[in-house]
């Protein structure tokens, strides 16, 4: 392999395209016995935490009602505060721009501080009913002290759990299970909570990018606005009134791809592609409808190929727009 | 036997060179610009999402040319299903070389007329076969070897090294009982065969386009050996392909050296990983650990799977912590230091994304009924009960 590479950088310098010094610092650093398992170790980090919690959060529901379930709520609390405790003692403190824990460990004892609160919150709720019946307050508070882990400690998994609690807050399920399984928009009532708070998201990009406030946090939070956005809408293109949200749909894309060549996002531009296909393509089924007793079926089979073959070269162009722009 | 230009292969491979050399910081953006304006290459998508969204229309504009043919074909061929694959089949290669010819190398496009032509293939030999697997598998092979030393794809070399694992399997279970029982050893063998093989050619090998092939070859070899040795597959394999229930309180045969294997072949990995600073053999060993503890796990539950969890979260949290601890002053061999050659971007987005599929709140029951909710997804197969 290093041999292999050696060979490919030594030609880059025969063609004139690097100096010689720049090759022989490049091979330098990869003749070294040098051996990163830093990715490796956060995974293992990551999984860790995740297992944690996953554990305690059955171990808890499991001892409901009994002796144990006192001593795990207090080993629980316990354990929140001394993560939060060793969090804040190593953190420089808030910053408005991009900022890391000297050691990666921290990041992932945020998030297990993080969960093992929300587990804590929902434990409360359902064991001594802590916010009576004010369901909303007990999603609602996880995911302020999500939002808080995210914004104070620049954690982007919490920031994701903490759109996820919003989410839930107007009765959404989100994510990319629930996407796929198409359970989400049930109930269309829930579709319009969803395109709200989709656009409060943008909206707090907006302010969050004009105020400086976390910017490297924008692109997670126009994912999730684009996904909820989009499904809202495509359920709805099946109902009554599909034009007005074929119409949102349509405006929605026209911002998403602006924003993703702005900020270079292609897996922005990526998605906004396929849902405004998808569009596309309900509003072509919609005409082929009325059209039908004028056009043979068979007509559009043949037209297929056609059809298809235009659409790969739309996307090839979109494509080769967004790389053109992009080098610039 | 290579479809593409010579010539832009070889700045195509320059190029990935150069764009390695960009991110790691060693040359400028503006160097890596001007190299990838002078160099002509062939057309790849190098992001795996567009690669996919090419990969997805291509099967459509594939699927729906045959479509097309199909509405004459019936007519013709009405009672011959076999020949109508074939054509489908044929549809396939000649795109695929047509796309060739104008340099698409993996750009998504070309990778749907492979898979389509591979799949139209296998079911051809099958249905023109009444559904011979030996004859199926030993077809795939040959053709995906071919369209491999043709047109390089990976995606041919993996479906290469499947194919010719079923083939061996199959022929085994056709030569009769013996070599039946004896499958585990005969996949060790080959797996062992095609390590060395692969190794040896490797090291020796000049030729630059079939490098990545044969390390995935390679890779694969390490990968079937652990399963053919590994307990858990050997026992529900067998009770799969020779219809020997284990009755309970009694064991497989050799069940003895196939528990010594599954723990001792990935311990195995990971010391050799670490001593040739082997990175893919690192993964494929503490994967196969993982594995290995599942399949016993699977058998003999010492543990109930949230104390298993919670006991392995604490102890992986602890050995990762202290030896972050140790390794993080040290510059050279193995350490905590960032490789500039190696990308952490995608592991970080890895881990959001797990985040937002597993750790999300749940919304509350509207009805006040009693709810459930709480920081995490727990409920199916979602979480993984390895430890």
């Amino acid at each position: 392999m290093k041999k292999l590479h050696q060979k490919r950088t030594q030609t880059l310098v025969e063609q004139d395209f690097i100096s010689q010094e720049q090759a022989s610092e490049i091979n330098n650093y990869r003749n070294r016995d040098f051996f990163s398992l830093y990715n490796e170790l956060k995974i293992l980090l990551y999984l860790s935490v995740v297992m944690f919690s996953s554990g305690m959060g059955i171990l808890i529901y499991q001892n409901i009602d009994t002796i144990g379930h006192t001593a795990i709520l207090s080993l629980l609390l316990i354990l929140i505060l001394v993560s939060f405790y060793f969090c804040f003692k190593n953190f420089d403190g808030f910053k408005k721009t991009e900022t890391t824990f000297s050691n990666p460990v921290f990041d992932y004892l945020v998030l297990a501080a993080n969960l093992l609160s929300c587990i804590f919150i929902g434990y409360l709720q359902l064991q001594y009913n802590t916010f009576g019946t004010h369901y909303g307050l007990a999603t609602l508070v996880p995911t302020l002290v999500s939002f808080f882990c995210a914004y104070y400690f620049d954690n982007k998994s919490s920031l994701s759990i903490a759109i996820s609690g919003l989410t839930a807050y107007i009765g959404l399920s989100i994510n990319p299970t629930a996407i796929l399984d198409n359970q989400i928009y049930e109930n269309p009532d829930l579709t319009y909570s969803a395109l709200g708070l989709g656009i409060l998201l943008i909206l707090w990009t907006i302010y969050s990018e004009k105020s400086k406030l976390k910017e490297h946090f924008s692109f997670i939070i126009l994912t999730f606005a684009l996904h909820l956005i989009s499904i809202a809408c495509i359920a709805n293109l099946f109902e009554t009134y599909w034009f007005v949200f074929e119409l949102i749909l349509g405006l929605s894309i026209i911002y998403f791809y602006f924003k993703s060549i702005e900020s270079k996002a292609l897996s922005l531009f990526f998605f906004l592609h396929i849902y405004a296909y998808i569009g596309f393509n309900v509003l072509l089924f919609k005409i082929i409808d009325l059209l039908s007793s004028f056009i043979n079926f068979e007509f559009y089979i043949l037209l297929g190929p056609v059809y298809f073959v235009g659409s790969i070269l739309l996307f090839t162009k979109q494509i080769k727009n967004f790389n053109k722009k992009n080098n610039k | 036997m290579i479809a593409y230009d010579k010539n832009l292969l070889d700045n195509s491979i320059l190029l990935d060179e150069a764009k390695d050399l960009k991110n790691a910081g060693f040359i400028s953006k503006e160097q890596f610009e001007n190299i990838h304006s002078q160099l002509s290459h062939l057309k790849t998508n190098k992001n795996l999402l567009v690669r996919l969204g090419f990969f997805l229309l291509g099967c459509l504009m594939y699927s729906s040319i045959c479509g097309t043919l199909s509405l004459t074909l019936f007519q013709l061929f009405q009672n011959h299903l076999s020949i109508i694959l074939l054509i489908i089949a044929l549809v396939g290669i000649i795109g695929l070389e047509f796309l060739s010819r104008e340099n698409y190398f993996g750009q998504g496009l070309d990778d749907a007329f492979l898979f389509g032509f591979l799949t139209s293939l296998g079911a051809f030999v099958g249905s023109s076969t009444n559904g011979e697997e030996l004859l199926v598998a030993l077809v795939l092979t040959l053709a995906a070897i071919i369209t491999y030393l043709r047109y390089l794809h990976l995606s041919s070399a993996l479906i290469a090294c499947i194919a010719a694992t079923a083939t061996i399997a199959y022929t085994s279970f056709e030569i009769g009982e013996i070599t039946k029982s004896l499958l585990p050893f005969i996949m060790m063998l080959f797996a062992n065969i095609g390590y060395w093989l692969s190794k040896g050619t490797l090291e020796k090998t000049k030729n630059n386009y079939y490098y990545k092939g044969l390390k995935l070859a390679n890779n694969y070899c390490l990968i079937l050996f652990y399963l053919a040795g590994n307990y858990l597959v050997v026992r529900e394999l067998s009770i799969i392909l020779l219809g020997t229930e284990t009755p309970k309180g009694q064991d497989i045969t050799f069940a003895p050296f196939f528990y010594i294997f599954t723990f001792f072949v990935p311990v195995a990995y990971i010391l050799n990983g670490l001593r040739t600073r082997n990175r893919i053999m690192l993964w494929i060993g503490v994967l196969a650990l993982t594995f290995s503890i599942y399949s016993i796990r699977y058998y003999y539950a010492l543990l109930p799977l949230e104390i298993a969890l919670t006991i392995g979260g604490i102890i992986v949290f602890f050995f990762s912590y202290f030896t972050i601890e140790r390794i993080k002053e040290k510059e050279l061999g193995i350490t905590f230091k960032i490789d500039r050659f190696l990308n952490s971007n995608t592991l970080a987005n890895a881990e959001i994304l797990i985040t937002a599929t597993q750790m999300s709140i749940k919304p509350t029951a509207v009805d006040g009924s009693k709810m459930k909710f709480g920081g995490g997804d727990f409920s199916g197969g979602g979480s993984s009960g390895n430890f």
